[in-house]
């Protein structure tokens, strides 16, 4: 019942979408990255105006739809002549560009609340100790505060960026020639929907899966303190003789 | 500039007129203290006395609303800010003299992510900007000395109370600090654990180092300082050498206090 | 055009319609989440069930509606469905394409998408139930469908409500992407006011505006909600 020959063929054109999925996700991941960092730092000064212009841009980027905010940003400002004669143009005319623009202000809105609860987790006595010994503020951040909130963002960081794989799927809907939007294109063409689909999900799985199992690894890594205690010194000298 | 004292009668810290409030509640009315080189002194009071605070008052975990801090001479600028509070002169100024304090917290506080060894020379390496090697062969010494040098590369996760409260007081000494500060190091630790926290700590007493220790235990106020102060509602009630304040010059609080903690230690 | 006339509720005006398709996305994401409570307790079942084929199908379904794109859901659910149902219509002697209603999909398909979801919640509001407050209700004889009714599952719905909340606030977004079946719910309608008028920076701000405030009145119905429910409960650090 099910064409192999179609099910090979469609594999193989979804397979050469994967690059700009890839590309998509890597550089929303990054920018949005990046702009998190700024966004939590303002959320938490103690300058009201900053803080409460972080609050806003969380509040606006979790609470609509990463649909509208593409939209609005592919269709919406290439409405005005002003940003048409801008030197922006040249990116924001781009379907591709918008798209990442779009995913990353989007994700910086999540990933911001992330490390912010990362944050908040940082024990208050492992900053007090650190201010005791008489360390800057600066010092204080990246030897202690930033290790720490990192690790504990991990686990809710890794489910951020399956989600943001997910989402790239959402370029498609301005013309952009990722892995869904080939797979709409091959549906629409030849109406065999459930072969399409099955190779384009198995797509996403496995990129999700890798995506989940590197996060976990770089967890493990950073995280010796968090494993089971050792062996005593006298056992594992016995191990290695 | 940190010149030593020369004269004797300079004292390495003095403390005066502290005065804290967290909102309306008056914690600190007044204290004042100092300390000569060597003296190990206790502070007793009962739970609110104030006792936490006015250490941490010293090294500006709190910022007192009034009163002054001199180490060894040198005294901390503090500033009234615009809503009221105070706040110190130069950030700068505190971190040195915040190098110079060390503190041993009642909850450990070693750095999670770093090993035994990575803690020790953290403070020294970063804030007193001293060369790597130095920091660690000095670290080693200390951790011969608390007897933890074959957990050097543990995770604090993995040490017993009792083993991470030794690795904080090496982690302490590592700063060579001029005045140490302790905060019931040993309140939240099982009663096995106390006696060998103790014990480190009447051996850094004997060997002459200045020390303010913040305590409910009777045993080491009584016969390893050599001068008790007993707060009492944010005031000190009495102070004096451990014979007096135990003995004859004994205010009725004190008393008081004592056969509380007397009381439940038998119960 | 005016602002205030493109906006507004005259002849030219999208103001009714924006409103009517605002009240669809509600509609459509509620019969979702229905539909998602429906798959979410059965998944969360089989994934606390002690026998491993039925653990299984949890995960695979848990993976699955996780996994993969919200929008490669709705084609499978919108073509798949239309090509199923044309397929039979032939069967019946009918003639030509015919579509899967959009509603429908749209339920079906969000409610799928959040059962997995779904699911997570009930599941760690099940393990999170105080077991002492079971034993308690078994020592006096209680029958267990009676615990289940009168003890069980009044605590797995107050456990539920904070996750329910997310769940909610992400399928109202979700729903935006139903927009590509065609159905008249607010990112369909914002669309097609924004392309008649191409007033497309207006239309999408008030669209988004619109939405916020559909996310924003529910956190605060989930807010009171979780008060209410909360109020036996000791406030702890997390539940305020």
């Amino acid at each position: 019942m099910i064409d192999f020959d179609f099910l090979l063929d469609t594999l193989g054109k979804l397979l050469a979408a994967v690059p700009t999925t890839l590309g998509l996700f890597s550089l929303s991941m990054v920018f949005g990255g990046l702009l998190s960092l700024l966004i939590v730092a303002m959320r938490v000064s103690p300058y009201p105006g900053l803080s409460w212009f972080a609050r806003g841009y969380v509040l606006v980027f979790r609470g609509s739809p990463l649909l509208i905010q593409l939209f609005l940003i592919y269709y919406g400002l290439g409405q005005f002549e002003v940003v048409r004669d801008s030197m922006f143009w040249i990116v924001l005319r781009s379907p591709y560009s918008c798209a990442v623009l779009a995913l990353a202000l989007c994700t910086a809105g999540y990933t911001a609340e992330i490390l912010r609860g990362g944050l908040i987790a940082v024990p208050h006595g492992q900053i007090e100790a650190g201010l005791a010994t008489g360390m800057s503020r600066w010092t204080l951040l990246h030897r202690v505060i930033a290790p720490i909130a990192l690790r504990q963002c991990l686990p809710a960081y890794s489910t951020e960026l399956v989600l943001l794989v997910k989402s790239t799927a959402l370029a498609s809907l301005v013309t952009v020639w990722d892995v869904t939007g080939v797979a709409q294109q091959i549906i629409q063409r030849s109406y065999r929907t459930m072969e399409v689909f099955i190779c384009a999900a198995a797509i996403y799985l496995v990129l999700n899966f890798l995506l989940v199992r590197a996060v976990a690894m770089l967890e493990h890594r950073l995280s010796p303190h968090l494993r089971k205690r050792p062996t005593t010194a006298v056992n594992s000298h016995a191990q290695t003789v | 500039m940190n010149t030593p004292s020369i004269t004797p009668s300079v004292a390495t810290l003095a403390v005066s007129g502290i005065h804290k409030s967290f909102g309306s509640h008056h914690v600190l009315k007044g204290i004042s203290m100092t300390a000569q080189k060597g003296d190990v002194i206790s502070i007793l009071g009962a739970s609110g006395s104030g006792k936490s605070t006015f250490l941490r008052c010293i090294n500006l975990l709190e910022t007192p609303d009034q009163g002054s801090v001199c180490l060894d001479g040198e005294t901390l600028q503090m500033r009234q800010r615009k809503d009221g509070r105070m706040e110190p002169v130069q950030r700068k100024q505190v971190e040195r003299m915040r190098s110079q304090l060390a503190m041993v917290f009642q909850s450990f506080n070693l750095w999670s992510h770093m090993t035994v060894l990575q803690n020790l020379i953290e403070g020294p390496m970063r804030v007193q900007k001293r060369a790597r090697a130095e920091c660690v062969e000095e670290a080693e010494a200390l951790l011969q000395r608390v007897g933890l040098f074959d957990r050097r590369d543990y995770y604090p996760a993995h040490l017993s109370g009792g083993q991470q409260q030794r690795v904080a007081i090496a982690r302490a000494l590592a700063m060579q600090p001029q005045v140490m500060l302790f905060d019931e190091p040993t309140s939240a630790l099982d009663p096995e654990l106390v006696g060998e926290v103790l014990k480190v700590m009447r051996s850094l007493a004997e060997e002459g180092r200045t020390m303010l220790v913040v305590t409910h235990e009777m045993g080491f106020a009584r016969n390893v300082s050599n001068r008790v102060v007993f707060m009492h509602q944010g005031l000190v009630d009495v102070e004096g050498a451990p014979a007096e304040v135990f003995g004859a010059r004994s205010s009725e609080r004190f008393r008081q206090f004592i056969s509380g903690h007397q009381e439940r230690a038998t119960a | 055009m005016e602002l205030f006339d493109m906006l507004g509720f005259s002849e030219q005006g999208w103001g009714a319609a924006l409103l009517l398709a605002t009240l669809l996305t509600v509609a459509l994401t509620l019969c979702g989440l229905l539909v998602g409570s429906v798959f979410g307790a059965l998944v969360a079942a089989a994934k606390l069930s002690p026998r491993r084929s039925l653990r299984g199908v949890g995960e695979l379904y848990s993976t699955v509606f996780r996994g993969i794109p919200e929008l490669l859901v709705i084609y499978l659910f919108y073509f798949g469905g239309s090509t199923a149902i044309t397929a039979i219509g032939q069967w019946f002697g009918a003639e030509g394409f015919i579509a899967t209603p959009p509603f429908l999909v749209g339920a079906l398909a969000v409610g799928m998408i959040s059962g997995s979801y779904q699911a997570e919640v009930y599941r760690g509001a099940y393990l999170a139930v105080s077991q002492g407050e079971l034993e308690a209700a078994r020592s006096i004889g209680m029958p267990t469908l009676m615990l289940a009714r009168r003890i069980l599952m009044p605590q797995i719905f107050r456990l539920s409500l904070p996750g329910l909340g997310n769940v909610w606030q992400m399928s109202l977004k979700d729903s935006a992407l139903i927009s590509v079946t065609g159905l008249a719910e607010l990112m369909r309608t914002t669309q097609i006011a924004a392309g008649s008028t191409r007033q497309y920076f207006t239309f999408y701000i008030v669209g988004g505006i619109l939405y916020l405030v559909l996310t924003g009145m529910s956190n605060q119905v989930f807010g009171r909600a979780e008060r209410h429910m909360g109020k036996s409960q000791r406030r702890n650090f997390a539940n305020h």
